[in-house]
């Protein structure tokens, strides 16, 4: 830390902030993914001390309002010490779609890597493909990467900055087409360069369930107060899981989590505890 | 009676009810009739508490149900509520006015909870099919909780939020959801609020619903333990949240689920939600599922090449797949498949692709080609994808072919296996046996049914491959564990102390084995070998003589199952005689008590009966062993102190009590080694925890017999007590035997468990049915036997009364006065109705369980033919008494029973013996009245004939008898002849048994003899026997 860091900007307690965006991540370092952590070390190159540490701190406590990720930038507030946040922007250059097209075109040869990207993971060579094409996805050294804020610091990226930054790291780990946004093309799109369909919609799966609540209108027939048989091996192997809460550790972290306790330690124990009264209920015991 | 019934109205669930018409209650006035079946609100909450429910009649609301129905007349749930209209034309839906009550989740959870396994909740309480139904939807919700396939979420209705628990359907679930759906009877959606149009929802919503609201509430029960209150709030508490995560979280662990706030950030949540659950919610809407297809090698000289095939399995047609290589760019008719299901399938295809590419590095090279269709693998790599790999692609949600030869039920010929041989000199040439004696041992290698010999299994060790080729056929092999195996066996043939007791346990599962070759089963010669076969297949049994002092002549298979008897007592096992009702287990039970007397051991058998069936047994060993001294420990007189009671017992042959005092006079009874301890009726400790059962196990004897007619080998749960008695730790401890067997053939339906389970118990059970084919040629076509019962204490003091009466109004009376014969045919009449029923007696309409000795005891005889599934006559001359059986019958077992007596209309009484004729799934019960219906009808569908009373001419008996034995009769017809021990029935009894022979008519017609008897005969015949009350 410097001496003029003190002199200037005396370290201050920020105004706390009740149900900010919380790091998931209560220790050490940020960005649990090679990507993540890429883009965290983007930040920390700039050499802007004490103000990590900070902005590490911000993100923890929930100084963070909110956050907005768009196409080619991200809007976030931040509250400091005064009264009333500062609003800042980070932004990304963005590629063409026709620059898209042209990458997706040689992805279509190994769809290992877009298998990848579809179950949540950039595999460790896929910024080597990008930079080939010279659209690299992280931040580059030079003019890629722009930030504002508008808070007093002289110093960008800020302590706000790197809340922000930090935080983002966490969001890119969870869902890495984050990033494909901030370069300008979504999910979607990018799914439909890569498989030439359109992506199937929310709506759909609307559709099927509206069919599935079709009326049908009732039948006096011999079922009307007959149940039908069900197969002998209906319900199948019911056995209390060996680990707790695998569905939702699949699902990976969620997104821009804000409450105190961290959502694994809510679900453990309450899998644990579901599946063994579950159990007992299924064998009757209850 | 009631039916009870549980329905879905927008999205509630409402109980119901249909009870037999009769007390009308008035129809209001309205659009729709009031439904003729429907339950008061009273008799609703009342009948519901039977399940734990406490409902209160001020909570009941007028609903609408739509019922098939024929011009104004609707069709009962069950022909217990009214008959069924004969029309020829098909009903039409019309609506009717019920009254219902509203469950809450917490009310319909525990509810149907505590229905679990039954089919009535009291005598009278019936569950409707609609209520079978919705414990199914419990048992699957419950199931998919335990897997663990729910997630948090908020749900909207209104603008209201939710935080909810909601299941997720992946792969599978989601047709386990439909396959539910579309055995749902279609009452259950049959419930309106208005009186317009018949309810459109389908049977997928209905089912989904209750699904969605059952895992909410099951997720929330678990972590809150205690129940909600039943005015559950709606409300969002005012409670301010740093955020609204915390707000969730928190709505999430509490009853209340909702949730306060902007509805924008609501739904920002939702979206953020959305967001999180994406990778899931691809694959759950996708119309196909990702297959994985193992391959062996085909050829010699590739052997090394596996081959993991990537298939499309289309969901809505589990028969239909598509090579994965074939989808990425689809030819004509790949691509009509994938349109007619409107699939985008290459976003599914790669996502999944993706996600198990992290699961294993050979699949995720097979990525790095353009259009990847498999894997190729060599021998270790197919190892790891069968041992690894495919569960964890299984775990993920994706379906594994793999190769026959490697799933387990239908490679066993792949297994290899260990048998072990025996050779012992024979029976005659071996000297005194014992399971103590020490056996020479031997054992071999099998792959299937392939010997293999020692060397070439070691030499296959040594090449330490997993996967081995062994003459033409893939095989698992741990040759570590399989070196340690044959290490094992090798030690065990050299060692001098196998016994024959050991070889039983090993031939029966029962010892510890390597588990890596499984213990096939033993060969052995000789004695041993003799001996496993009697018991393992109970062949070559020796006959053994009947004792002189025995009378009576037993049945080819009698003479067996006393045989079977007396060789596991010689070996020291405990045994389970469990033959069809009527097969005669207690004459072969007799036959063995004097055997073993007259062979020597004086000790006295102990026979513990349920309280009805005591006298029975007194009168069967009077009949069958007259010799041999009984003794019978009951009533307010019985010797309670231990040793005057052991030296009392000490000279009789055979004890004869009752279940209640085993525990109760345990002191006693415990103090005496007993020859034998038999257990009638021994479903009485189906329940090892009880007190009977403990005291039944802690007796002292060297041979232990249960009796039942139950089949006891098809219900595991009530195994383990019995087997425990019979053969201590065969089955070992309770818990351990849950995990081994209950829970693997209850829960898992592990058709292995069951057989392992039939190894172990199997040489321990004799059941013989009527319907075997050596049974039947043993089987005389028509058998009769006398049932003796007691009269419970009221019908004794009640009999004692009225002789009491006559006695005295006879003494004045001129011995040929008309008024002293009407007197005494009227008194006569009163003591038969006594000994039916008390009720019947005093014609008050009282209550009917638990008075009669005679009406206690043809409940448990029809429970045994009940779950048998046999049809059955039950004749009475006395039509109220018929009423009472009817009702009673139908309150017990909540199945129809049929009763025809003289004021049933023609019509009526075809229809009803047509439908015990012809119908399929008709009643099981018919009780006919004698005189009404002792001739013409045609009734072979029974083949059990119950004559509650006794009439005077056994040809009329006989005629009634014969409406079940005729021609057209294809089964054995046992008939039961209800006696009440020291009454007028059993002087009735014994006159028609001692004139019969001679000839039908001397008893003539009726009971005129009886009134020509002198005052002083007369008392001798009316008075009550000793013995008579229970």
């Amino acid at each position: 830390m410097s001496y003029y860091d003190h002199y200037y900007f005396p370290p201050s307690r920020p105004r706390s902030v009740e149900g900010g965006i919380k790091a998931q991540s209560k220790r050490g370092e940020f960005g649990q993914t090679w990507w993540g952590r890429r883009w965290v070390q983007k930040l920390e190159s700039f050499s802007i001390g004490a103000r990590l540490g900070r902005g590490k701190s911000y993100a923890r406590r929930g100084q963070v309002l909110y956050i907005d990720i768009l196409k080619g930038k991200v809007d976030s507030a931040v509250q400091g010490s005064r009264s009333g946040s500062y609003d800042l922007e980070i932004k990304l250059k963005v590629y063409k779609r026709t620059e898209w097209k042209k990458l997706a075109e040689s992805l279509r040869q190994q769809p290992f890597y877009v298998a990848r990207l579809l179950s949540g993971e950039i595999p460790e060579d896929f910024e080597r493909i990008m930079k080939e094409h010279r659209m690299p996805l992280l931040p580059e050294p030079r003019n890629d990467l722009k930030m504002e804020c508008d808070c007093p610091d002289w110093s960008n990226p800020c302590k706000h900055i790197a809340a922000v930054i930090y935080l983002l790291a966490e969001e890119f780990d969870r869902d890495p087409f984050l990033l494909f946004e901030l370069r300008g093309i979504t999910r979607e799109q990018f799914l439909y360069e890569i498989t030439g369909a359109k992506a199937v919609k929310k709506k759909d799966s609307d559709e099927a369930e509206e069919t599935a609540q079709a009326p049908v209108p009732l039948s006096p027939g011999d079922d009307f107060w007959e149940e039908g048989a069900l197969p002998d091996d209906f319900y199948g192997v019911v056995r209390t899981p060996p680990a707790p809460a695998a569905l939702p550790k699949r699902l990976g972290k969620f997104p821009f989590w804000r409450a105190e306790e961290s959502l694994s330690d809510v679900l453990d124990p309450l899998y644990k505890k579901a599946s063994l009264r579950g159990l007992r209920v299924f064998q009757g015991e209850d | 009676m009631v039916v009870l019934h549980l329905g879905a109205c927008d999205g509630q669930l409402f109980l119901w009810g249909e009870t037999p018409p009769g007390s009308k209650t008035k129809p209001k006035t309205g659009s729709s009739p009031s439904l003729p079946y429907n339950t008061t609100a009273k008799a609703l909450v009342s009948a519901a508490s039977e399940g734990g429910l406490r409902l209160q009649v001020k909570r009941a609301v007028p609903l609408h149900v739509w019922l098939p129905a024929w011009d104004g007349v609707p069709l009962p749930s069950s022909p217990l509520i009214a008959d069924t209209p004969t029309e020829d034309t098909d009903p039409v839906l019309a609506l009717w006015r019920i009254t219902a009550i509203a469950l809450s989740d917490d009310e319909a959870f525990h509810f149907l909870a505590a229905c679990y396994g039954k089919e009535m909740l009291a005598p009278g309480v019936i569950l409707g099919s609609d209520i079978r139904f919705f414990k199914k939807i419990l048992r699957f919700t419950s199931a998919l909780v335990t897997r663990e396939q729910f997630l948090p979420g908020v749900g909207e209705q209104d603008g209201e939020f939710q935080a909810v628990w909601e299941p997720v359907f992946l792969s599978n679930d989601s047709d386990k959801l439909t396959t539910l759906a579309g055995v749902m009877p279609q009452v259950c959606r049959a419930l309106s609020h208005k009186a317009k149009k018949a309810p459109r929802e389908s049977s997928i919503s209905v089912v989904s619903k209750v699904v969605n609201r059952f895992v909410d509430y099951l997720v929330r029960l678990s972590w809150m333990e205690k129940r909600p209150a039943r005015t559950r709030s709606r409300k969002a508490s005012k409670k301010s949240y740093a955020s609204v995560h915390d707000q969730w979280i928190q709505a999430l662990r509490i009853w209340n689920g909702s949730m306060s706030g902007g509805t924008e950030e609501l739904e920002h949540l939702a979206g953020q939600i959305r967001a999180w659950r994406r990778s899931i919610s691809v694959s759950a809407i996708a119309p196909f599922r990702l297959s994985f297809r193992l391959e062996e090698p085909e050829e010699q000289e590739y052997a090394d090449l596996w081959y993991v095939r990537y298939l499309l399995n289309a969901v809505d047609d589990p028969s239909l797949f598509i090579e994965v290589a074939d989808a990425w760019d689809p030819g004509k008719q790949t691509k009509s498949i994938l349109a007619r299901r409107q699939a985008n399938i290459q976003e599914y295809l790669l996502t999944s692709l993706g996600h198990v590419s992290s699961l294993d590095p050979v699949l995720e090279e097979s990525l790095k080609q353009p259009r990847p269709g498999g894997a190729i693998l060599d021998t270790a790599g197919a190892y790891v994808f069968l041992t690894e790999t495919a569960w964890l692609l299984q775990q993920a949600g994706y379906t594994v072919q793999l190769p026959a030869w490697w799933s387990s039920t239908a490679g066993a010929r792949n297994k290899l296996s260990v048998s072990a041989s025996i050779s012992s000199p024979s029976m005659k040439s071996a000297g005194s046996l014992s399971l103590d004696k020490v056996v020479e041992f031997d054992w071999k290698i099998a792959l299937g049914n392939e010997k293999l010999t020692l060397q070439e299994l070691e030499t296959l060790a040594e090449m330490k491959m997993p996967l081995v080729k062994i003459r033409g056929q893939w095989v698992q092999f741990d040759a570590k564990a399989i070196q340690e195996a044959i290490d094992f066996w090798k030690k065990k043939s050299r060692s001098q102390s196998v016994t024959a007791r050991d070889v039983v346990h090993m031939a029966l599962g029962l010892a510890e084995t390597p588990e890596i070759l499984p213990f096939e089963g033993v060969e052995a010669t000789g004695w041993v070998g003799d001996l496993l076969d009697s018991l393992e297949h109970g062949a070559e049994i020796e006959e053994i003589p009947v004792p002189a002092q025995f009378e009576g002549t037993l049945r080819p298979y009698q003479s067996r199952g006393y045989a079977w008897l007396a060789f596991l007592k010689r070996w020291g096992f405990g045994a389970c005689l469990a033959d069809d009702m009527g097969l005669g287990k207690t004459p072969q039970t007799l036959v063995f008590i004097q055997h073993n007397w007259e062979t020597n051991d004086q000790r006295p058998v102990l026979v513990v009966c349920p309280t009805s069936v005591m006298g029975n047994w007194q009168k069967e060993a009077a009949h069958f062993t007259p010799y041999l001294p009984v003794m019978v420990h009951h009533g307010a007189r019985r010797i309670k102190e231990s040793e005057a009671f052991q030296e009392e017992a000490e000279k009789h042959a055979i004890v004869i009590t009752s279940f209640p005092l085993l525990h109760r006079d345990f002191e006693a009874l415990g103090q005496v080694n007993w020859a034998a301890v038999i257990l009638d009726e021994a479903q009485n400790i189906k329940n090892p925890n009880t007190k009977q059962a403990k005291a039944a196990r802690a007796l002292q004897s060297d041979f232990r017999v249960a009796l039942t007619g139950t089949p006891v080998e098809n219900n595991v749960g009530e195994l383990w007590s019995i087997m425990e008695f019979l053969n201590p730790g065969f089955l070992y401890s309770q818990a351990k035997f849950k995990r081994n067997f209950f829970v693997p053939i209850q829960v898992d339906r592990d058709m292995k468990a069951v057989e392992r389970l039939k190894k172990i118990t199997g040489p321990f059970i004799l059941r013989r049915l009527k319907t075997d084919k050596t049974i039947i040629n043993d089987l005389p076509e028509k058998q009769e036997t006398n049932v003796f019962t007691n009269l419970t204490k009221e019908q004794g003091s009640l009999y004692r009364a009225v002789v009491k009466e006559i006695s005295d109004s006879l003494e004045g009376a001129k011995d040929d006065g008309i008024k002293r014969k009407g007197l005494i045919l009227a008194t006569l009449m009163k003591l038969k109705q006594i000994c039916n029923h008390p009720a019947q007696f005093l014609h008050d309409g009282s209550a009917i369980p638990e008075r009669s000795g005679k009406l206690t005891r043809l409940i448990e005889m029809l429970e045994e033919v009940y779950e048998v599934g046999d049809r059955v006559l039950i004749f009475t001359q006395f039509t109220e008494m018929g009423t009472m059986l009817q009702r009673h019958l139908q309150e017990t077992f909540g199945h129809e029973a049929l009763f025809l007596h003289g004021g049933i209309p023609k019509k009526h009484r075809d229809r009803m013996v047509e439908r015990f004729q012809e119908d399929e799934d008709g009643p099981l019960f018919f009780i006919l009245s004698l005189k009404a219906a002792g001739t013409g009808l045609n009734l072979t569908r029974a083949n059990h004939v119950f004559h509650y009373d006794r009439w005077w001419n056994p040809a009329v008996e006989n005629q009634a008898t014969d409406r079940a034995f005729r021609i057209g009769q294809k089964k054995h017809v046992q008939v039961y002849k209800f006696v009440c021990t020291g009454t007028i029935e059993e002087q009735i009894n014994e006159m028609i048994e001692q004139k019969q022979e001679v000839a039908d008519s001397i008893v003539g017609t009726g009971e005129q003899w009886i009134t020509e008897l002198s005052t002083r005969d007369l008392k001798k015949i009316l008075r009550l026997q000793k013995g008579a009350v229970q």
